[in-house]
């Protein structure tokens, strides 16, 4: 029985589910269990134990589908058939024995003929591994052994390409995909939760550091009421927790709206989770779009978007005009300097460059960046306008694929963070130091990214 | 020994219809003194299961609601100060005894500390609901309710409790569970749970029902509801679900609907009297609108 369970969890891994070895002797305990005395359904069984997301259940019913239809290959006896009758012939030895020998191994060893004394040694040696004290290549030895003949996995269809190095794909002709399938979006949603895991603990460090004030005296002594008053339990005083802020200007634009989309599934995914944002789009007119980002579903947003229904798409796009309007509506209600992002290939089609609005924005904004899918060879060609928007911003980078753009943004946040930090700090002291920087020298011109800690895994695609 | 008709059968006497999915997993979970891990959405009975299996059972309910923030103070154990500090003052004088014969102050501290033990004892400690339940004379059931409200620190914390059954607490060593209690962890899916600790669990997720089940809940549950009403509110309940509303009606709303109706003594649905109560079955303002519409096109 047990080689027909390690044949059907290497299937299920196949298929790019994660069954652990310990999960799939659980399975072989609940068959034991479950099949000899409860005759529970074989499938109920095995589902219970080896899927453990509710995303993969459809996937498990597939294989399960496939793996007992088509096991005994030519032997014409029906695999399911099959299982229940390893089950029953094992009953005459499992009757009257404690179900914990089981585990054992030791009366299944006469069950199946095809399982040699050193499966039996693998299989018990499994359940001596502790899966969280491993790192990956001493498992993955573990798992070849455990799978024994079977061909090396292949990468699963569910995730055709590494979510982090998938690329801007530009569009082909007129004809453009707006709508992200089910498994992109999974994808990226996959990447940016992963984000998220990073920069937790760089805010949780900020968030500790922000209690840490002064003593809260009255809640102090109701806190430690019952201790008679000694304050063994300190309450400090907290700091008003303040999401950061964020702007973010994309350009939908024909020659822009492939990194646009990714802008915006990530901004879709962050928003409310991490930080306030407020999101814009723009051709030649611009349309705020944060309502619309946390109500709609992603994909209604981009048709909307891509059928011209909020901004006309047939028009040639001026910054010029963007950032007029920018001014005339929104400057002025703009709170909390929020770091604004813009992202554009700043080819303005010969319009009025106006760049004076950034000087503008420059006071009530924290933080100005400019994000490009352009290279930095074709800057200085055509109508583009970027040296004269980029010296307002404190950094320009270029970004070419989602792993970059998540860098980028990550990056952001650790900094806002920070600065965050920084700023309740010099408030603290309570010392209004004159800064005097000159933002212009923060131009950086390195296409590099400063790059935050990332794993092995995530690099080895860079 | 019991098998997995016979759970269904105790719980339907509970008042709980559950299928073979569900039966299945409770019957492991007893055998196997695994810990049960239960998704689904709101309202399908995942709390219900747990407090129906403690009722039928006669084990014992512990209940941990998670909240963000929760830590082992809340969930294990915790010192009580207070006491400690009570007993300390009320033994002074013993103390003084004990230390007065003391030669210098090495020998005191010597045998102060010899006497430490008796400050980080079983006396001084408050069970929280998972000590509680491992330490308790009889198997209970342990609920952890939406786990998924609680931060990745405290999910990291239960892995001791839910595989080994055992508490680890500094002063005193490690406390195993006098009785493995039958664990129900519940949650909505507002977070991923970690692989670790999924792991650990009997993984089951729970659906809506389908439409036989339902009219059997509502059946079991709400006596007074005659069985062609109840077959006439699943159905129109079921087509709600696909309206993609915000919050979808669950079983609980179809039962506080069955509740309400035969309290209005309603033999029959109208698109008139799905507009009267139509606050009990969606909870969103933008979905009310949606439900009266289909009522509207489907009863009248």
């Amino acid at each position: 029985m047990e080689t027909i369970i390690t044949k059907f969890v290497g299937e299920l891994r196949r298929e790019g589910l994660r069954v652990s070895p310990g999960e799939s002797l659980d399975a072989v305990c609940a068959l034991a269990h479950g099949g000899l005395e409860g005759r529970c359904s074989v499938q109920a069984l095995l589902r219970l134990t080896l899927v453990k997301s509710a995303n993969d259940m459809e996937a498990f019913d597939r294989v399960f589908e496939r793996f007992f239809s088509s096991y005994p290959e030519g032997m014409g006896i029906d695999p399911a058939a099959l299982l229940e009758e390893a089950i029953v012939t094992m009953e005459g030895d499992m009757l009257g024995t404690n179900p914990e020998m089981v585990n054992e191994n030791m009366s299944l060893a006469g069950v199946d003929a095809g399982l040699g004394p050193e499966d039996l040694q693998d299989l018990a040696s499994i359940k001596e591994i502790d899966l969280d004290q491993l790192d990956g290549s001493e498992i993955e030895i573990r798992l070849k052994d455990y799978q024994g003949a079977m061909a090396a996995p292949r990468p699963s269809p569910r995730m055709p390409q590494n979510p982090v190095t998938m690329a801007f794909k530009v569009p082909l002709g007129q004809k453009r995909e707006m709508i992200f399938t089910a498994e992109e979006l999974e994808a990226m949603q996959d990447a940016v939760s992963r984000m998220m895991l990073r920069l937790k603990k760089d805010i949780r460090r900020v968030k500790n550091k922000e209690n840490r004030g002064k003593i809260h005296v009255i809640r102090t002594i109701q806190k430690n009421y019952r201790n008679g008053m000694v304050p063994f339990l300190l309450e400090l005083r907290r700091k008003r927790k303040q999401k950061p802020r964020l702007v973010v200007l994309c350009d939908v634009s024909f020659s822009v709206s492939h990194a646009s989309q990714f802008m915006l599934l990530l901004l879709h995914t962050l928003h409310n989770r991490l930080m306030d944002v407020r999101s814009f789009v723009f051709n030649a007119e611009l349309v705020e779009i944060t309502e619309m980002l946390s109500t709609a579903p992603i994909n209604t947003m981009l048709e909307a978007i891509d059928s011209g229904d909020i901004v006309d798409l047939d028009a040639n796009s001026d910054y010029g005009k963007v950032l007029q309007t920018f001014k005339n509506k929104f400057l002025d209600n703009l709170r909390g300097r929020p770091a604004v992002i813009f992202l554009g290939d700043a080819r303005n089609n010969y319009n009025k460059a106006n760049e004076w609005v950034l000087d503008q924005l420059r006071e009530k904004a924290g933080y100005m960046l400019w994000l490009t899918p352009e290279d930095r060879t074709l800057w200085q060609r055509g109508d583009c306008l970027i040296d004269t928007y980029g010296a307002y911003c404190d950094r320009v980078e270029v970004v070419k694929n989602i792993e970059e753009l998540n860098l980028i943004v990550e990056d952001l946040f650790r900094n806002l963070y920070l600065e965050e930090e920084h700023r309740s700090r010099r408030s603290a002291d309570a010392v209004e130091m004159e800064q005097d920087d000159d933002y212009r020298s923060y131009y950086s011109r390195g296409g590099q990214v400063s790059t935050p800690g990332l794993d092995a895994e995530g690099r080895s695609h860079w | 020994m019991m098998n997995e008709y016979d759970i269904k059968e105790l719980l339907r006497d509970g008042g709980y219809i559950a299928d073979e999915a569900i039966a299945t997993a409770v019957f492991l979970a007893l055998r196997m003194e695994k810990p049960i891990l239960i998704e689904g959405p709101p309202g399908v009975g995942k709390t219900g299961l747990a407090k129906t299996l403690s009722a039928v059972l006669d084990f014992p309910l512990v209940r941990l609601q998670c909240y963000e923030g929760i830590d082992e103070g809340k969930a294990l154990y915790d010192w009580e100060y207070g006491k400690q500090l009570l007993y300390t003052q009320m033994l002074r004088t013993q103390l003084d005894n004990q230390l007065s014969s003391a030669g210098d102050l090495r020998d005191a501290v010597e045998r102060l500390a010899s006497e430490e033990s008796l400050f980080f004892s079983q006396n001084f400690l408050v069970q929280r609901p998972v000590l509680r339940s491992f330490l308790s004379e009889k198997r209970s059931v342990l609920l952890i309710d939406e786990i998924d409200r609680s931060d990745d620190e405290f999910e990291a914390l239960l892995l001791e409790c839910l595989s080994d059954f055992q508490v680890s607490i500094p002063e005193l060593g490690v406390l195993e569970a006098k009785q493995k209690p039958l664990a129900i962890l519940t949650s909505n899916g507002t977070r991923m749970i970690s692989d670790a600790l999924r792991r650990r669990c009997l993984y089951l997720y729970i659906d809506y029902p389908e439409a036989e089940r339902e009219v059997q809940i509502v059946r079991a549950r709400v006596p007074a509801i005659c069985d062609e009403l109840a077959h006439q509110m699943v159905g129109f309940l079921r087509k709600a679900r696909d309206l993609n509303l915000r919050k979808p009606p669950s079983v609980s709303e179809t039962l506080d609907w069955a509740e309400v109706l035969s309290i209005l003594h309603v033999s029959e649905l109208t698109p008139t009297v799905v507009a009267n109560t139509v606050g009990v079955i969606s909870k969103h303002q933008a979905d009310l609108q949606k439900v009266v519409e289909l009522a509207a096109a489907e009863l009248g």
